[in-house]
């Protein structure tokens, strides 16, 4: 039993909140969610010198073939930070498939550029319905003798307006599980992207095909059975979210224990006051429940390759703790925490993009009932 | 980072495993607080103790020399989980002889009291039950408010006043004391001493307080004139407060184990209950509010559970819990009401059907948290009192009260 990151990870820990706080202070945070690509690209070259976006890639493709539970301190501090980047989309959604399911000409195709910085990644899988499941993937993907042919849309893909490649889910037949996954370049005409407009500008896009031809050669994983990739992938990235939203935790938890210290009314620091120190307590005692139930499935995931109960309660857990620590600590902010110039906002309006990626509530409760052989 | 157990703790859970089903079979385990109440539940608990004893485990934390195994922290943690998932009556002996005498007395006690009292505790003897007498009618959460008085006079002290909620009293042989033994000292704090006290003395009179659901666990104590050996003082006189603090840390890392322990057990009947009731035609089970419900359980479940690792992960590397105890307490307190009134949901109209009942579900488990969890969460300190600790300790901020 140890809860402890090993002194490496606490070097990466401490390296990646003083590269964040330095590189990405609030008003840079707000200023990104108004440009058109939605993150610095001087931050992300800086990134590359520290290795970050080729942490996880084997050396062989030109990373640093480190553990996942380093990428895990690394999320933490991102969400901290809440920093605005594909980061995510590429390493989480895209990198980690293109690991365990490319082939060796896939890995050595993609892998370097994306350790190089060079490259960025997107996954175009929810579809119009905002569900996740098999039976919603409409977008189909056609074979004529030569390529295959896609046709339909794709929504909420993080990040699309600025990858070279997406890795599209498609439909390739009629069973609800004929699925594939391609990997499509995102320069040509074929492909249509619109940002959709969200509350904390996000880089989520609508993705419109239209007779995109993409080889067979860029299948990723086998044909027609797609729907594992997205189950491998989805386990993974979902836990690296909740590492992300833990962070994000801690930090609205901090400045919202620093306020109460500071803030003065009937001459005593209002967290002097029974109702709102116990408010703290309560945000206090979520956030450490959901930081060990994070580093529990994160440890089985990067133990035993598989963690699909665990992974789900940790999400559903950090689902809750975000929202209720945020409206908590806005709560103890007062009229102060309502306002633009004030962070916590900047994490409240980051709840639901959390909560939302590759799945939701029922999906995950879900899952944790089969897991518990309620059938 | 690593969360799991060697090999050492896992063959303990399995031989603990085994001890419970041979020992309690189909029995109806009546096991906690509430073996303390009728005479047949204690005797069958004190069986337990005896051989609880014998395996090595009652007091498996203990040094070898006052009838310990020196056992690790997290062999005691699975020792605890699984005895409380099973509810093998008799792991406590009335909560305060395994749960803080034995340890207090190795720190504070002299060595007449060390090897009198320490090893009919670990021996699981009929002399080695305690109980523990703090709260008074006015010292209930302001703990520090005792007025029982106990004035020195030659070679005994005069002890007057009056106890409440003192859980087994009637049948603990000793009680751990609190009393004020200098009134003028100031702060209330000071001038508090720990004695023991024989609970044969002549002018002590026990007074049982029944809970709503009938069940004598707690009692009132009146002192009239007992007399009580100076050499049962505890330490130095006047600084009990200190040994009190030190006291209430020794029972901090087995709260989460056992709450875990017993609601991961209730938690497994409620899915059996699911997969075996039919509603509309169809089994409880695939209903997706009820699924949704022992779900979320589940989670409540599953947090706890790294709250009690993450206590004795702590303790075994030489770190002495403050804030993290208070956390575990006000958590299993959210958790056992959330899975009693999640539970009586699930159940539905058999929630209160009598336990003894033939007619009762899953064994009255169900029934019998939802009884138990307010007063459960009352004793060691209430969930407001637990998280003024967490509000000063951890998160530094001014006393709220």
């Amino acid at each position: 039993m140890d809860f402890d990151y090993t002194e490496q990870q606490n070097m990466l820990k401490t390296m990646a909140m003083d590269f964040l706080s330095r590189e990405c202070p609030k008003v840079r945070v707000r200023e990104l969610e108004k440009t058109e690509i939605g993150y610095d690209p001087e931050v992300w070259a800086k990134m590359v010198e520290l290795g970050w976006q080729g942490l996880i890639i084997p050396e062989q493709y030109g990373g640093m073939g480190a553990e996942f539970l380093d990428l895990i301190v690394l999320m933490e501090e991102m969400g901290r930070n809440i920093f605005p980047s594909p980061f995510f989309s590429t390493i989480g959604l895209c990198t980690i498939p293109l690991i365990k399911y490319g082939n060796k000409r896939q890995k050595s195709n993609y892998l370097p550029l994306i350790a190089s910085g060079k490259n960025i990644w997107a996954l175009a899988i929810i579809e119009r319905s905002g569900f996740l499941h098999p039976a919603e993937i409409k977008c189909e993907a056609v074979y004529d003798g030569d390529d295959y042919i896609i046709n339909g849309e794709k929504w909420f893909s993080q990040y699309a307006h600025v990858a070279d490649w997406l890795i599209v889910i498609c439909r390739t037949g009629l069973e609800e599980d004929d699925i594939t996954a391609f990997i499509v370049s995102n320069g040509t005409r074929n492909i249509k992207i619109d940002r959709i407009p969200t509350i904390a500008g996000e880089g989520y896009c609508r993705v419109r095909f239209k007779g995109v031809k993409v080889s067979p050669q860029n299948i990723l994983g086998r044909l027609s059975r797609g729907w594992k990739v997205v189950e491998y992938l989805t386990e993974y990235a979902t836990v690296l979210k909740c590492a992300e939203v833990a962070g994000a935790c801690r930090a609205v938890l901090d400045m919202t224990g620093n306020y109460a210290k500071e803030r003065i009314q009937f001459e005593k620091p209002i967290g002097s006051f029974m109702a709102v120190q116990h408010k703290l307590v309560d945000m206090l005692i979520e956030v450490e429940g959901l930081q060990y139930l994070v580093y529990q499935a994160a440890w089985l995931l990067s133990t035993k390759g598989s963690a699909d109960l665990y992974t789900a309660i940790a999400k559903a857990k950090a689902d809750e703790v975000y929202q209720r620590v945020c409206i908590d600590g806005i709560k103890i902010h007062g009229a102060i925490g309502f306002t633009m110039d004030h962070d916590i906002g900047c994490y409240f309006r980051r709840v639901k993009g959390a909560e939302f990626v590759l799945g939701d509530r029922e999906m995950r409760l879900d899952k944790i009932a089969r897991n518990m052989k309620l059938e | 980072m690593d969360f799991k157990f060697g090999e050492k703790e896992e063959s303990l859970r399995e031989e603990v495993r085994e001890f419970a089903k041979r020992e309690l079979g189909s029995r109806v385990v009546i096991s906690g607080l509430e073996e303390e109440s009728s005479d047949d539940d204690w005797a069958f608990s004190m069986l337990m103790s005896k051989k609880l004893a014998q395996k090595g485990w009652l007091t498996m934390a203990w040094p070898k020399e006052y009838g310990g195994q020196g056992a690790s922290y997290f062999e005691q943690h699975v020792y605890i989980d699984e005895a409380s998932y099973w509810g093998i009556p008799g792991t406590t002996m009335g909560v305060s002889g395994i749960g803080w005498v034995g340890q207090s007395l190795m720190l504070f006690g002299n060595e007449e009291q060390k090897s009198k009292y320490i090893p009919l505790i670990a021996a699981g003897e009929p002399d080695g039950v305690w109980c523990t007498a703090y709260s008074e009618p006015n010292a209930g959460s302001d703990f520090a408010n005792i007025q029982t008085r106990a004035v020195k006079s030659g070679d005994v002290y005069i002890l007057n006043g009056q106890k409440i909620w003192t859980s087994c009293a009637h049948r603990a042989r000793w009680c751990w004391l609190a009393v004020r033994t200098d009134p003028s000292a100031g702060k209330k704090q000071k001038g508090i001493s720990l004695m023991i006290l024989d609970m044969t003395s002549p002018g002590i009179t026990i007074k049982p307080i029944y809970n709503y659901a009938g069940l004598h666990i707690f009692n009132e104590l009146f002192f009239d004139n007992v007399r009580v050996p100076a050499i049962n003082l505890v330490g130095k006189e006047n600084e009990g407060w200190y040994y009190l603090m030190q006291s209430l840390a020794f029972e901090r890392h087995s709260i989460a184990p056992q709450f875990y322990g017993n609601a991961r057990r209730i938690l497994e009947y409620l899915i059996e209950y699911a997969r075996t009731t039919r509603y509309k035609g169809k089994v409880l089970a695939t209903d997706p509010i009820i699924r949704h419900k022992l779900a979320e359980s589940a989670i409540h479940l599953e947090t706890l559970k790294m709250f009690g690792y993450e206590i004795t992960w702590k303790m075994s590397k030489g770190i002495i819990p403050v804030y993290e105890a208070a956390r575990n307490k006000a958590y299993c307190d959210f958790v056992i009401e959330r899975l009693a009134t999640t539970g009586t949901e699930i159940i539905g109209i058999y929630s209160q059907v009598d336990i003894k009942s033939r007619w009762v579900k899953i064994m009255g488990s169900i029934t019998r948290l939802y009884m138990m969890f307010p007063g459960l969460s009352i004793a060691g300190g209430t969930d407001e009192v637990q998280k003024n600790i967490i509000g000063q300790f951890k998160l530094g901020l001014p006393r709220a009260y």
